[in-house]
């Protein structure tokens, strides 16, 4: 193996995070040779320098900040407001229809929807087979 | 206890459990934003926001993935939602100020001050700060978390060598400004000297 080579893994070596083949290949030229095993070093430095900064003091109420934050009830949050929202719309289209429905009532009067009828009819020289016809329509061929 | 535990607790309504997962990931969600922001007091709050957020999400956290890098991936995008806004504040007011010909409203973020904190541990934050946003992410998820290359893809949605290249990059480019640092430290003091 190369130094441009070694140079180039030397991150992921330093990582751990080389396949053991590799890792031992680059171990082997790091002892040999000076030039890769100062530019290892300088980057072992620089990782330790790193891993020393100090994380920042950590505040003992926070959790309890956090905890204080949390939305009161989960339970309230996502299940009651869905399910007003669906008795509101049910509502809403319950009471349209009822009152639709009364007013047609009370304008139309004693008069009854009469029940549709249909007929049968054979088309015997076409092959249309056969058709089940709305009365009204048939009344308008007979017309 | 552990994390699935936990979280199937919570969301059978031991919601005072939740406290657990905050004491467990407080410390590291914390350094993590701090790292990415350079500023303590905004992480503290971005990581309030963090954690009410996992807590809203956690219906849809599946227990074949990994909870560290569920929660870290929240905390992930929010911190880049935070550095985004902050850099359309810096915009904007650099804008106003070539306006009006004054200082911008806004300064740079601050640098976290530690009264202990060393000369060369300054210059590492700095330095850590000027990296590009998505080498500095890599890094530090790398190095101050020490997550492996894997869970990073996860949280971060990169391919493996993607991240093997931006921490390499960031790892060449943040030794060669501290070496840069050091060198022109060294040769003020000896001008001083003279």
């Amino acid at each position: 193996m190369n130094c441009k080579k070694v140079l180039r893994l030397l991150s992921i070596y330093q990582d751990r995070e080389l396949d053991p083949a590799l890792e031992r290949q680059v171990e082997s030229h790091l002892r040999d040779c000076q030039p890769c095993r100062s530019e290892w070093e300088g980057l072992q430095e620089l990782v330790g320098n790193l891993k020393c900064l100090q994380p920042p003091a950590s505040d003992p109420y926070f959790p309890t900040k956090v905890m204080a934050g949390l939305p009161a009830n989960r339970a309230a949050k996502f299940r009651l407001l869905p399910a007003i929202a669906y008795a509101l719309v049910f509502l809403t289209i319950f009471l349209s229809v009822f009152f639709l429905q009364l007013s047609r009532n009370n304008t139309v009067g004693a008069e009854k929807p009469q029940a549709a009828t249909f007929t049968a009819v054979l088309f015997e020289n076409q092959d249309l087979g056969l058709l089940a016809v709305h009365d009204n329509t048939l009344a308008l061929f007979e017309r | 206890m552990t994390d699935d535990e936990i979280v199937s607790a919570v969301l059978a309504g031991h919601r005072q459990d939740f406290e657990i997962l905050v004491q467990r990931y407080s410390g590291k969600i914390i350094h993590f934003i701090t790292s990415m922001t350079q500023d303590r007091d905004e992480a503290q709050s971005i990581a309030q926001e963090v954690f009410l957020k996992i807590f809203q999400n956690l219906p849809y956290y599946r227990k074949e993935n990994n909870f560290s890098a569920f929660i870290f991936k929240i905390a992930k995008n929010m911190t880049l939602n935070w550095l985004n806004r902050e850099k359309r504040t810096v915009l904007f007011s650099r804008l106003l100020a070539w306006e009006f010909n004054k200082a911008p409203f806004r300064q740079e973020p601050p640098l976290v001050s530690h009264h202990e904190q060393s000369e060369r541990d300054s210059d590492i934050m700095r330095n850590l700060r000027l990296l590009p946003e998505e080498q500095r992410l890599a890094l530090i998820l790398k190095v101050y978390l020490e997550f492996s290359y894997k869970q990073i893809r996860e949280i971060t949605g990169w391919s493996i060598p993607k991240i093997e290249t931006l921490i390499s990059r960031a790892k060449s480019r943040l030794k060669k400004n501290i070496h840069l640092q050091e060198r022109s430290r060294e040769i003020v003091y000896t001008a001083r000297k003279k």
